[in-house]
């Protein structure tokens, strides 16, 4: 099977080069035969089957336990349940990449698939380079970091090393796989961009596309990043979801430069603005997922996480430099078909605080690369290393970030072009008031710190906003259909005519769930570290916590000590959950590891680790986390990606056409 | 281009620009190893360093009455230099000798006071360790 993967991977390869070289050979032509693009396109769809195929080959070894494999060896044991041998596929290097190849190929064949409906000139360029990223990851994958790599003939290994014990977890089967689907699914947006400039064909039909596309990527990212820091939260003990650590960081890169994008293009399709904007955004995008690839396989910078200092970072360095040159090539010589219809008229325009909120995440996306390569930037130009850490990224971002809450609630409110003065008095007086009210409010209750009163008024400004523009909307959509305001009937018509736009603003409400959540868990943590004996009790805030005992635990790989520990109201000394946190030991890894005890609240999160047991084995110490509102983040990224999903899935001509004529049929009565 | 994308994005580049820079100062801190710590520090005092190395005994870990983490790191590469440190705080999941760790804190005293401590995690862009396989890969047997 190992060699039917082998053999799969080599095919996929070949395949993609086809694709590429054949695709610009057919673009060069000034007329595209169908038969043609129909040949390209079945090729690029047979790249994602041979990939699957490869995909397949190495998740047999895994389930059959062929440690003749040395991937397999590495990564696999006989007593990991089922679900981590197939986690373990992309438990290292070797087969994230082939994981990566797949996801990546597996987006160009949806794209090809669609793509009958697509402009013909635009096509052979599109498939060439939505070849282009397959044939590189597969090339490094081939070359570099091949999984299907045998141990040493004469060695017949009756067990596998196994899988890490950190990473035998739920979220592993679901976390890096999210993720690359955001990374991979950003490699469309620029193959369109790419075959635009490459064919000619710069018409809006492409930026159309790369929208659709780009948010679909952007929702799997969002989707990764914060799995990412819910898998932190619930494994690592710190009591943390984000250590701003480089990986975390390489992940956030294209996520910022992403969401820029997806506001600049509204102002393309709408204005013809932006145009070189929007190009460099799509290419930055693009490259900062090289980028990232390249800072976590490079091994140029340290990491909480184990990075391979391997000689693979020189060819992502390539292909990096390779893609921004050709795309800055492409720019100039279509610069003239590149130039804006119009300027931006107003400082009061929507097109004006587009480019304010694009600046803004730039400025973040600029800090976050600052902060990562500093200690590369500083060791080049001083002799010295140096490095920045969680009070740098803080410092930046807090500012960055809130600025961005307040361009939320102005963009989406603002008149394209120019708003007058009584517009943006009308729009924007009350949540004005709304926020300040607020921020007096939080004062008069006790909270003085600058950026938490500022960062919760903001908050509720936009929240105001929102709400003035669902009014705004209710009211308009009553007049048409001749129904109540406030009716389901009426939001549900409204919300069907303009998905797009109220899909934005459950985003944006998401952002703000989410805003909230962090600054409270950021300003009002608590944090105890304490012992107790059996029957002994602590209390903090509104808690008290009272040790049953502690006792061993024997299970099938592992070991553990659990501490019992009875969490209790303070009001009326009620048991509202036993918390069980752990210590474990894994002896074929000899490793140990703590077990987060967690209770989930509205108010706050109760979050408890055992830090050690005395050497009579009763008393244990334990380190208690009390974060207020954690939960609501969760809620706001889940808000998040419904509000991706809302714009990104298309609806049905139909539907919209028979909508329109009940609409059409109710005006005309 | 117009006038007000050149404002606007000049002014962006003035205060992200002034924003990193202040940031940058005001936070930054040495990387060092555990050999260039020794040489470097001598008898002085290092505020604000980030240490990586690797763990090693004795380790000593009480948790009455606070939690104190007292271990030593020498150099990932091997050498003799050898640096003692001193955390209160939890110790980090898979923290053992023979680990490599990050430390951010200050160099007090001929002892790292650490403020942050993490052990490097596994991850998936760990490589395959040679010296981890049973033998070396025989590359003649590879497929294909």
């Amino acid at each position: 099977m190992i060699e039917f993967g082998h053999f799969a991977l080599c095919l996929a390869w070949l395949l993609a080069l086809i694709g590429v070289v054949a695709g610009c050979l057919v673009g060069r032509r000034s007329h595209v035969a169908l038969s043609h693009v129909e040949a390209l396109r079945r090729v690029t769809i047979a790249v994602a089957i041979s990939l699957g195929c490869a995909l397949l080959g190495l998740g047999y070894s895994f389930v059959t336990n062929d440690y003749s494999i040395q991937y397999v060896w590495q990564y696999s044991n006989r007593e990991m349940p089922w679900i981590y041998k197939i986690t373990a596929i992309w438990g290292g290097m070797d087969g994230s990449m082939l994981l990566w190849c797949f996801l990546v190929a597996a987006y160009c064949a949806f794209v090809a698939r669609a793509s009958v409906k697509y402009p013909r000139p635009l096509l052979p360029f599109l498939y060439a380079f939505l070849n282009t990223s397959p044939l590189f990851f597969i090339t490094v994958t081939l070359f570099f970091t091949n999984p299907f790599r045998y141990l040493r003939s004469a060695l017949v290994m009756p067990d596998g090393n196994g899988l890490n014990p950190l990473l035998q977890n739920e979220y592993m089967a679901i976390h890096p796989p999210t993720l690359y689907l955001g990374f991979t699914g950003l490699a469309v947006p620029y193959a369109f961009c790419m075959a635009a400039l490459a064919s000619g064909h710069l018409s809006n039909d492409w930026i159309r596309l790369v929208r659709r596309w780009t948010l679909i990527a952007w929702t799997f990212l969002t989707a990764g990043v914060v799995l990412g820091g819910h898998w932190a939260y619930l494994e690592l003990g710190w009591g943390g979801f984000w250590a701003w650590d480089p990986v975390e960081n390489a992940s956030l890169l294209p996520w910022l430069t992403a969401t820029a994008l997806l506001h600049s293009v509204m102002v393309q399709e709408r204005k013809g603005m932006l145009k070189i904007w929007n190009i460099s955004l799509v290419v930055l995008t693009y490259a900062l997922t090289v980028f990232g690839t390249f800072l976590t396989r490079s091994g140029i910078v340290q990491s909480v996480h184990a990075f391979a200092s391997t000689d693979i970072g020189w060819v992502f360095l390539a292909y990096l430099s390779g893609i921004i040159l050709l795309a800055v090539v492409l720019v100039i010589y279509r610069r003239k078909e590149l130039r804006p219809d119009r300027a931006i008229e107003s400082f009061f325009s929507r097109e004006a605080v587009f480019l304010l909120n694009n600046l803004v995440l730039l400025s973040i996306c600029f800090a976050v690369l600052w902060g990562v390569m500093f200690p590369v930037f500083s060791e080049a130009f001083t002799g010295e290393k140096q490095t920045v850490g969680i009070p740098f990224f803080n410092a930046v971002n807090v500012p960055l970030f809130l600025s961005l809450v307040f361009l939320m609630g102005i963009g989406p409110t603002i008149a394209w072009k120019r708003s007058s003065l009584s517009h943006l008095l009308r729009a924007f007086t009350l949540p004005f008031l709304g926020g300040f009210l607020v921020a007096i409010a939080l004062v008069w209750a006790g909270i003085t710190e600058f950026y938490p009163v500022l960062s919760y008024s903001l908050c509720f400004f936009v929240l105001m906003t929102i709400l003035g523009e669902l009014q705004r909307g209710l009211s308009a959509q009553a007049g048409v259909t001749q129904s109540s305001t406030w009716s389901p009937s009426t939001a549900a018509t409204l919300f069907r005519r303009q998905r797009i736009k109220y899909g934005a603003h459950i985003i944006h409400f998401g952002v703000l769930v989410m805003t909230v959540a962090i600054t409270a868990s950021m300003a009002h943590k608590i944090e105890r570290e304490f012992t107790l004996g059996p029957g002994e009790r602590f209390t903090v805030g509104r808690f008290s916590l009272e040790l049953r005992n502690v006792r061993e635990e024997e299970h099938a790989n592992y070991g553990a000590v659990q501490a019992q520990v009875i969490l209790r109201s303070l009001k009326d000394d009620s048991i509202l959950e036993t918390l069980r946190p752990e210590l474990r030991f894994y002896p074929k890894n000899k490793e140990t590891t703590t077990e987060v005890a967690l209770r989930m609240g509205q108010r706050e999160d109760v979050y408890l680790v055992l830090a050690g047991i005395d050497e009579s084995g009763t008393r244990a110490s334990l380190k208690l986390f009390i974060n207020p509102l954690q939960v609501w983040l969760w809620y706001g990224a889940i808000l998040m990606i419904i509000g991706g999903i809302v714009v990104a899935v298309p609806v049905p001509r139909q539907a919209m056409a028979k909508q329109r004529e009940k609409e059409r049929g109710l005006q005309s009565i | 281009m117009g006038r007000i994308f050149i404002t606007l994005v000049s002014l962006f580049v003035v205060v992200g620009g002034v924003l990193v820079f202040q940031a940058t100062r005001g936070t930054s801190s040495l990387v060092l190893l555990p050999s260039e710590l020794v040489t470097k520090a001598a008898a002085n005092d290092l505020p604000r360093i980030r240490i990586g190395g690797r763990v090693a005994d004795p380790i000593s870990y009480q948790t009455e009455p606070k939690i104190v983490l007292t271990f030593n790191i020498t150099d990932p590469k091997g050498g003799d230099a050898t640096v003692p440190v001193v955390y209160e705080g939890l110790k980090p999941d898979m923290f053992a000798a023979g680990r490599d760790v990050l430390i951010d804190g200050d160099f007090v005293g001929g002892s790292v006071l650490a403020a942050k401590l993490q052990t490097q995690c596994p991850s998936k862009y760990e490589p395959v360790v040679p010296g981890a396989m049973p033998e070396s890969i025989d590359k003649e047997r590879q497929v294909g």
